[in-house]
């Protein structure tokens, strides 16, 4: 069609060249009135076929000029759609992690009749569950076998009863460690909420068998709740370039409770009184609350000071306070200090002084406190041709309590950990124990344990 | 053996058992470095500089437990586990992004 129309014109266009030359030659001769009109016919036909060729163009520059405007308004769509789709969307992208550890045990007490045994002492996975960049779900558990319990008693016809009771068959229990949202509300701000780990002293937040070179908690731990329901903000700064940050934490929590609900010290079977790991807001009747009427609060800021790799210190400070008994006249206090140091990749010495006190109607002001300090010394530092020293850690710890009720423990505890990998441990212990008072401990135990973190 | 019924006592044995722990370590380590041939004196201060994601891994990474290894995770793994830890450890947001970047890029599979 275009073609077409360029050689109609180039046509016209060389007739009117060719008869431009023509005429001027023509018009020294006779021009008959017959050529003449022939002549004017022609040109006007000329002229009528451009006109009509003018109108074509013009239509067609006409549609094309519509077709460009389709296309670019189909482009702009296009383009506004993706850009819409691309926009900052707050979708999820899922990601489900399990991690976790678990540990077998041998242990013997020595002094109070037990025979040794066997135990799968834990098996404690950790999910994981991330939305994004700033949201993840953590949720730990503790799943344990223990012995079953069966018993038989019955009254022969003269009276007498006789039975048994024993420890057949076996009952799973599951708890739950840690069940937290943490929500990074930026660089400074991290938000957890759920049942969190508290930070007092830094144990709770740094334990897991794989983790812990002593099987067993320091003394004391049993005096500072582990973990609490409740909302914990938290974050840090870091101190110039070379790795050094400070951090703070602040928590509210439900707070502990009273077993019988009173402030005494302790209970009418003269256990203590003060619940430390109860109170998680819902009533045995279904509803909720607090079991008093306010919750607790504490915090912790730490300051961690490395001057190499492997050579670091850190300092921390914490505490928390609320009222215990239902009546909310009394109070629970805690507070602790506690210090992490490496000497190198192969020293680490870490401790933690924890004082707590609480008001009761009896006794007074009780005033639990302990101590411990752990060192652990890796033989790899003597760089010998042996694997088998090489994966040794050697292990030393002192503790000591008082729960201010008339118990007072003194402890020695002297260990290896062998790795046989970064996270699986073979663990060994024996700890020289010396207590008095109604919860005197025996004298001495041996403790073995494999641990595999995953 | 008699027991502490004193808190200043028991703090008397902790602070005797960090010193002792301490001295030993000392102790061991100098032992061990004069068994070295080369004495290994005065190393040239290294100069103030910035840690890089592999450094920021090595300084905080097995402060708490064992060195887990980047190749351990995969990089969707490590995302999920840096949040993780980044909350448990309170680390500071541009190290813990410096470090996740080190283990995303050394991540198994
Ligand atoms: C403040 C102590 C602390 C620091 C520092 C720390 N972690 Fe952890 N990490 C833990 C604790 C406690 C656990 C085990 C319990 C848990 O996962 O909740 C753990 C577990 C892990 C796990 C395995 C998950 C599991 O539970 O088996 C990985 C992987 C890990 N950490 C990597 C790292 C990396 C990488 C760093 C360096 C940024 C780091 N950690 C720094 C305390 C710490």
């Amino acid at each position: 069609m275009k073609m077409n129309l360029q050689t109609r014109i180039l046509g016209s266009a060389a007739a009117c060249c060719v008869l431009g030359l023509a005429v001027p030659q023509r018009s020294s001769a006779v021009v008959s009135d017959e050529d003449f009109n022939a002549l004017k016919n022609l040109v006007q036909q000329l002229q009528q076929g451009r006109q009509q060729d003018q109108q074509q163009i013009q239509q067609l520059q006409q549609q094309l000029g519509e077709t460009q405007s389709l296309a670019t308004n189909a482009v702009e769509k296009a383009d506004a759609v993706a850009a819409a789709q691309s926009a900052p969307v707050r979708n999820a992208l899922h990601n489900f992690t399990m991690v976790g550890d678990a540990e077998v045990q041998y242990g013997k007490t020595f002094g109070n009749g037990t025979h040794n045994g066997f135990q799968l002492a834990d098996f404690a996975p950790i999910f994981l569950l991330r939305a994004n960049d700033s949201v993840l779900f953590e949720a730990g558990f503790d799943i344990t076998l223990q012995n079953g319990l069966a018993s038989y008693s019955a009254t022969t016809p003269n009276g007498n009863t006789f039975g048994y009771s024993h420890d057949s068959g076996s009952s799973t229990s599951v708890s739950m460690s840690f069940g937290q949202l943490d929500y990074i509300i930026n660089d400074y701000i991290m938000l957890c909420a759920g049942d969190v780990l508290l930070p007092l002293g830094t144990y709770s937040e740094r334990g897991a068998g794989w983790l812990n070179k002593i099987p067993d908690s320091p003394l004391g731990r049993e005096f500072l709740p582990g973990s609490g329901i409740g909302a914990m903000l938290r974050g840090a700064a870091p101190v110039g370039e070379s790795g050094q940050s400070v951090s703070y934490s602040v928590f509210a929590v439900n707070g502990p409770s009273s077993v019988d609900g009173s402030a005494n010290s302790v209970t009418m079977d003269g256990l203590p009184n003060l619940d430390l790991g109860g109170n998680v807001g819902v009533l045995n009747s279904g509803s909720t609350g607090n079991l008093h009427s306010s919750p607790s609060f504490g915090g912790r800021v730490a300051w961690f000071f490395p001057w190499a790799a492997h050579q670091d210190l850190e300092l921390g400070v914490s505490g928390q306070t609320g009222v215990w008994d239902d009546s909310g006249d009394h109070y629970y206090s805690a507070a602790v200090l506690d210090a992490a140091l490496h000497l190198g990749p192969n020293f680490e010495l870490k401790g933690e002084y924890i004082n707590s006190w609480f008001g009761t109607t009896d006794a007074g002001t009780v005033r639990p406190w302990a101590v411990w300090a752990q060192a652990g010394y890796k033989l790899a530092a003597f760089n010998l041709d042996l694997p088998l020293i090489n994966n040794v850690e050697l292990m030393g710890r002192f503790d000591s309590e008082n729960d201010g009720l008339g118990t007072s423990i003194d402890r020695y505890t002297a260990g290896y950990v062998y790795y046989i990998s970064n996270t699986l441990l073979f663990e060994g212990d024996y700890e020289f124990i010396h207590s008095t008072g109604p919860n005197a401990q025996p004298p001495n135990m041996l403790m073995l344990q494999i641990s595999y973190g995953f | 053996m008699k027991h502490p019924h004193s808190c200043s006592q028991s703090l008397i044995r902790a602070a005797a058992f960090v010193a002792i722990a301490v001295a030993a370590n000392v102790g061991i380590i100098t032992t061990v470095r004069a068994d070295d041939a080369k004495p290994s004196a005065k190393q040239p201060e290294p100069a103030k500089k910035k840690l890089t994601g592999a450094e920021l891994y090595a300084v905080n990474c097995n402060r708490c437990h064992p060195e887990r290894y980047p190749t351990e995770f995969n990089s969707g793994q490590w995302q999920t586990l840096m949040t993780h830890m980044r909350v448990r450890a309170n680390l500071p947001a541009k190290q813990a992004k410096e470090i996740l970047k080190y283990l995303k890029e050394e991540a198994g599979n």
